[in-house]
């Protein structure tokens, strides 16, 4: 029993120590990098996870990308757990599984940022990770959109709602919470009602609905409340 | 025993030579080069498991695959895989071609691929062979019995897949539905657990389709999915009509009146956890004994697994894994064979528990101890890894085994 707990606490020493290791960089840390061909000036998080799983090799705006990663790290670590939530063991085996079972390829694996630029500047469709602190001469840096970024977009055209005439005169007020899902264009394509006066929804709906926000590579949602 | 360490040696020569060059240049073009190599060990303190000899321990288990891919445009690869094994009777150092296929994605919603095409079912079916992918040294064999792994493992046919993103934050999506024939090793579990009844198959195979759908949901690290697979299965061979002997060796012929199997399954990752869980079912009824019978066998099985990754070299996992039959015949069998129907009976189900410790010695090498302690031991007409032919003198209800596994790959 005693060398029982002896082995447990020499492995669990030994997968510390080996976890241990290595500096740790931030999202804001890691740039992606695209080839110059690639159309496409931002990408969601999403996106990026998909593609770099090999779910998809095709972004949003048509452009067909290909993979490059690099052996080790911090930039390589810090892209893994930020964007991928996977460790470098784990995403190798992942790979594997893809490229033993005949569902795809391995991706390319460099050994440092001076190689990912110096390849993605090169490769037509090349998409990749560096350090911010790499120089990205010939290359083309993507913005990343994470979910919550989505609502940035900026709201060009606002109408507001038309108070409705039976309510004035009873002296009906309150406030309308809707979920909005905004197409790439601008306009709004859904709404969701999430609380508040059945009545005012409707007159808040029809105002939301002619409203236009800024282009986006993307659909997004915001929330937003209508007082009336 | 002599040919086998010689393949060993030869095989690690090999990889030690490509594992630092797993591409190369063949016309102009970059073609992949990967295999692996996996040695096991087991030991059983009860009945002998998976056709080896293990209550005197044995190392009769052992895989190989080698592979080659190249893309040859932005959205056309192709690639191949040769496996070979031999486990305990299964096998027998019998190479097949084990994938084999031409792949086009149109988009991320529609790919096709097509050829010898490794079957999606359920979360492991086409990774079932890769130990290096797995905590665990067999997977749980309720649901992946590695003795009868022809029967689901790859098709000769097509694939059509693809990946949808949800709207609203619901995730995304991926499909396969496919098509193809089945073609099974006459050295797999089924024609060795039926040379028991002096029947001797020469094939067997038939259509085979389905499909996977699986969604990763919202809830990042969770996954969850459902696959359906259809087999219209014969087989042909010779055996001894046991209704009337004095006919001797005679031409024999069974083939599928039903037979089908639906998986569903999740996964939920969080950093060093994995927690997965699957059930299958599977009913096979089939028309035996050149249309004089019929045996209708139902499988359900299921498990838990969980792993613990300790730090980058060390994994640890445990999972139970839940397997009963039921087998009812029909026609002229039925009058000499009872039913076998109560699940509680040993000879209906296996129970298994089980520990497991990975050590991964570097990038490409990993060793692994696992302990199984199994209560049952399902002796059907369905098979499922206990064998009458190698448990002579009768089966014991409890079964520990012990599991050791080293992996190469590149």
């Amino acid at each position: 029993m005693r060398h029982c707990a002896q082995l447990a606490r020499l492995v669990m020493a030994v997968g510390f120590f080996a976890a241990s290791t290595g500096v740790h960089l931030l999202a804001d840390d890691v740039y992606i990098v695209v080839n110059s061909t690639v159309k496409a000036e931002s990408i969601s998080k999403e996106e990026l996870r998909s593609v770099f799983l090999l779910r998809t090799r095709t972004l949003r705006d048509g452009s067909v990308v290909e993979p490059v990663l690099q052996k080790s790290g911090s930039a390589h670590d810090a892209f893994l757990e930020h964007y991928l939530e996977r460790d470098s063991a784990e995403i190798r085996t992942y790979y594997q599984g893809l490229v033993f079972t005949g569902k795809a390829e391995m991706p390319r694996q460099l050994n440092s940022d001076g190689e990912v630029i110096a390849y993605v500047a090169r490769t037509k469709g090349a998409i990749g990770y560096v350090s911010s602190e790499s120089s990205t001469s010939g290359v083309k840096v993507l913005k990343v959109l994470s979910s919550e970024r989505k609502a940035e977009r900026s709201l060009l055209t606002r109408v507001e709602a038309a108070y409705p005439e039976a309510l004035w005169q009873r002296d009906i007020h309150g406030s309308v919470r809707l979920r909005l899902t905004i197409a790439p264009k601008g306009n709004v394509e859904e709404v969701e009602l999430l609380g508040g006066n059945p009545i005012l929804a409707e007159a808040a709906e029809k105002a939301v609905r002619q409203w236009i926000y800024s282009a986006w590579p993307s659909r997004t949602m915001t929330e937003v409340t209508i007082a009336l | 025993m002599h040919r086998g360490v010689t393949r060993f040696a030869f095989v690690c020569l090999i990889a030690m030579q490509t594992a630092r060059a797993q591409e190369i240049r063949v016309w102009n073009r970059i073609v992949q080069v990967h295999g692996f190599f996996t040695q096991g060990f087991v030991y059983t303190d009860q009945n002998n498991w998976l056709t080896m000899n293990t209550s005197a321990g044995s190392g009769a288990m052992t895989d190989m695959g080698l592979n080659v891919s190249s893309r040859l445009t932005e959205k056309l690869r192709v690639g191949a895989q040769v496996y070979d094994r031999n486990l305990g009777k299964l096998g027998r150092w019998h190479p097949s071609l084990d994938w084999a296929v031409v792949d086009y994605r149109f988009t991320n919603w529609l790919g096709v691929r097509g050829g010898k095409v490794k079957t999606t079912f359920g979360l492991y079916n086409d990774s079932q062979d890769l130990d290096f992918m797995h905590v665990f040294a067999l997977l749980p064999q309720s649901v992946y019995p590695t003795d009868i792994r022809d029967t689901t493992i790859a098709h000769t046919g097509g694939d059509l897949y693809g990946e949808i993103a949800l709207p609203r934050r619901l995730g995304d999506m991926s499909y396969t539905v496919y098509a193809g024939h089945r073609s099974d090793s006459m050295y797999s579990g089924y024609p060795y657990l039926i040379r028991q009844w002096d029947t001797y198959l020469t094939d067997m195979g038939g259509l085979q389709y389905g499909a996977d759908l699986r969604w990763n949901l919202p809830l990042r690290g969770l996954m969850a999915g459902a696959s359906r697979l259809n087999q219209d299965i014969s087989a042909h061979g010779t055996f001894v009509d046991f209704f009337n002997p004095s006919n001797g060796i005679i031409p024999y012929f069974e083939s599928s009146k039903a037979d089908w199997s639906n998986q569903f399954f999740a996964e939920y990752r969080r950093g060093p956890f994995t927690l997965v869980t699957e059930y299958r079912r599977c009913l096979r009824d089939q028309i035996i004994l050149n249309n004089t019978s019929e045996d209708i066998s139902d499988v359900r099985a299921w498990y838990v697994s969980g792993t613990y990754r300790i730090g980058k070299r060390v994994s640890v996992g445990s999972y139970y894994s839940h397997y009963t039959v039921t087998e009812t015949f029909g026609g002229a069998l039925a009058k000499i064979a009872p039913n076998a129907t109560d699940t509680s009976e040993p000879n209906n189900h296996i129970y298994d528990k089980v520990a497991s410790v990975r050590f991964d010695l570097n990038r490409f090498w990993n060793l692994k101890i696992e302990g199984h302690f199994m209560d049952g031991f399902a002796n059907t007409g369905f098979p499922a890894g206990f064998y009458p032919k190698d448990n002579a003198n009768g089966f014991q209800r409890n079964t520990n085994a012990l599991v050791a596994k080293t992996s190469f790959h590149f």
